[in-house]
């Protein structure tokens, strides 16, 4: 018969002990998201209309809508996203299934890494003397969208790299003896199982690019804009920007739309995520192990 | 031959992807106007209203500073940069370098308020005394040294509110109060003229600086004397216009080169009655006399 020692208890009460502390702190976790989302909704609910989304801004911003900003937010994800994916993937199959470990991929791969830790602003300064001035594409979503492109490169490879190195190496194995190339591999073997994972870099990407002010502000990004962006080579609004501007600077705003334009640049971001959420689980459900 | 072929691909993805870059059709003109932060309000102001007179020119509108400003005409990003300071003999020669010759249009006049809490009794305050408060080395630490004690503010310590210093109202605050002087360390650099207002509006221990067109109801403007114990003037339009105001300063816009076409068009109906009346509308004082409806 199994009889508790007073050492047992003791255990017993530190693991409970730990687990209601532990527990706790990831409660508080999640209250600064219920704080922000709560103050979000609970002041700038009231301003979100058909409007407010869909109608262009009067009255030195103060009334009317941000349909400019947010669509060109929208732009600004889209361009850059098709920018540094292809080019993030690419980089990332090629360190993790076919560069040697040597000097120059270690380099490579430090680089990265210094990429990722690069202030927002030095990028932003890096895009102004690049694509605007020496490129001369001008101040133009362009030029915006490939410095955002640049800033979030290094999320998107090292994720990719990531999920492709999760794919077992006896996969691979396999596939090489039944005489398959390597290209073969990537293609059917180790893509698809790698992609959940490639979308999760995609994911942090767009919520990143749509939130960032500073890279934008010189690059692309004007606080008024009298027309929708035609084309690539024109300058755009953008909601983070808008959002800056109209808290700080613009006197008589009422107080409820600086919060409504936050509401909708996180709902926007929140779309965006769950489309490619939801890919992620369709696709996970069809892996096979 | 793999990487070759991988090589290829990532070719011609850039590459397609460039070519659809390429499109956008451009059949209106586009006055690119950056700068000054107090001047944003109006640039954007003016930009919708000269919607309706010209409808094929557009007028793109950013802040970011008049250092911002000033920086993009030099690198012939903007074609009016807005600044509420004049641009520096420095700056000049270095537009000049990169052919841009800056042409300096005075298009309003701002007074410089300095903003107090509702609560504070003090009603006028003099240059010498600013320069204790804001300047390096300056001995007002506390509001009892201006001879008041202000309710709700502890220890009647003052807090002194500034700007960032790419801002155009910092350099022309430094400038007229601390000559050359420096700030004094421990100033709380907001980045916005209405950020300065909102905490000296929520702050009871609070001193800040910013254009006039950003009072509200909730604080208390100083009326601004020379020497301590001299007469005083109260920050107002009025007051702006004819210069009585000892902080009152030219709003600018630059343009390289004298301006010509759509942004010589743009510019002279700025200075018309129709866009002096805009400024003023603003809070700010006209750049000459005008008659507003």
């Amino acid at each position: 018969m199994f009889e508790a020692t007073r050492i047992n208890h003791k255990n017993l009460s530190r693991q409970n002990m730990f687990r209601l502390l532990l527990g706790g702190m990831t409660a508080l976790l999640i209250l600064p998201v219920i704080l922000v989302l709560g103050t979000l909704i609970y002041k700038g609910a009231p301003v979100i209309s058909f409007e407010f989304l869909f109608a262009n801004p009067t009255n030195g911003m103060t009334a009317g809508g941000i349909f400019p900003a947010l669509l060109g937010t929208i732009l600004l994800v889209i361009v850059a996203l098709l920018a540094s994916v292809p080019l993030g993937v690419a980089a990332a199959i090629y360190l993790s299934e076919y560069a040697p470990d040597n000097w120059f991929t270690r380099a490579i791969n430090i680089a990265i890494i210094n990429l990722a830790g690069v202030p927002s602003i030095v990028h932003a300064l890096f895009g102004l003397g690049a694509f605007v001035i020496f490129f001369r594409f001008g101040t133009s979503i362009l030029a915006a969208s490939l410095t955002l492109a640049i800033m979030t490169l290094p999320v998107v490879i090292v994720a990719t790299r990531e999920s492709l190195q999760a794919v077992p190496m006896a996969f691979r194995e396999a596939c090489w003896n039944m005489g398959a190339t390597r290209w073969q591999t990537i293609r059917r073997i180790v893509l698809p199982n790698a992609v959940t994972g490639i979308l999760t870099g995609v994911i942090l990407e767009v919520s990143r690019t749509a939130g960032e002010t500073a890279p934008i502000m010189f690059t692309g990004a004007v606080f008024f804009l009298p027309f929708l962006p035609q084309g690539v080579f024109d300058q755009t609004m953008a909601l983070s920007l808008h959002l800056f501007v109209v808290s700080t600077q613009v006197p008589e705003m009422p107080e409820a739309v600086p919060y409504g334009v936050a509401l909708v640049l996180i709902a926007l971001v929140l779309l965006m995520n769950s489309v490619s959420i939801a890919l992620r689980m369709y696709l996970r459900g069809k892996k096979k192990w | 031959m793999l990487k070759r072929n991988a090589f290829l691909l990532g070719t011609a993805i850039t590459a397609s992807l460039l070519l659809t870059a390429c499109g956008g059709g451009q059949d209106r003109q586009v006055i690119q106007n950056k700068g000054s932060d107090t001047l944003v309000n109006v640039a954007q102001a003016w930009a919708e209203a000269y919607q309706k007179v010209d409808p094929a020119t557009v007028v793109a509108v950013s802040g970011g500073g008049s250092g911002t400003g000033i920086a993009a005409l030099i690198n012939g990003t903007v074609d009016i940069a807005n600044a509420s300071r004049a641009m520096k003999d420095k700056e000049i020669k270095l537009a000049r370098d990169g052919g841009h010759d800056p042409i300096e249009h005075i298009v309003g006049y701002d007074a410089l308020a300095v903003y107090l809490h509702a609560d504070n009794p003090l009603t006028d305050i003099s240059i010498e005394q600013l320069a204790q408060i804001y300047g390096d080395g300056g001995t007002f630490l506390k509001w009892t040294d201006l001879g008041v004690e202000v309710p709700g503010c502890k220890d009647q310590e003052i807090v002194v509110i500034s700007r960032q210093n790419n801002s155009g109202t910092f350099a022309y605050f430094r400038k007229t109060i601390l000559g050359k002087g420096d700030f004094r360390l421990g100033t709380r650099d907001m980045h916005g003229s209405k950020d300065v207002v909102d905490l000296v509006e929520n702050t009871a221990c609070a001193i800040g600086y910013s254009g006039l067109a950003y009072a509200t109801d909730h604080l208390k403007l100083a009326c601004i004397s020379q020497q301590t114990g001299g007469e005083c003037t109260s920050p107002s339009v009025a007051t702006a216009s004819d210069r009585s105001y000892p902080i009152a300063r030219p709003l600018f816009m630059y343009t390289s080169g004298e301006p010509t076409g759509y942004v010589g068009e743009y510019l002279n109906w700025i200075k018309s009655n129709e866009g002096q009346c805009i400024i003023l509308k603003k809070g700010y004082a006209p750049a000459t006399d005008v008659s507003c409806d």
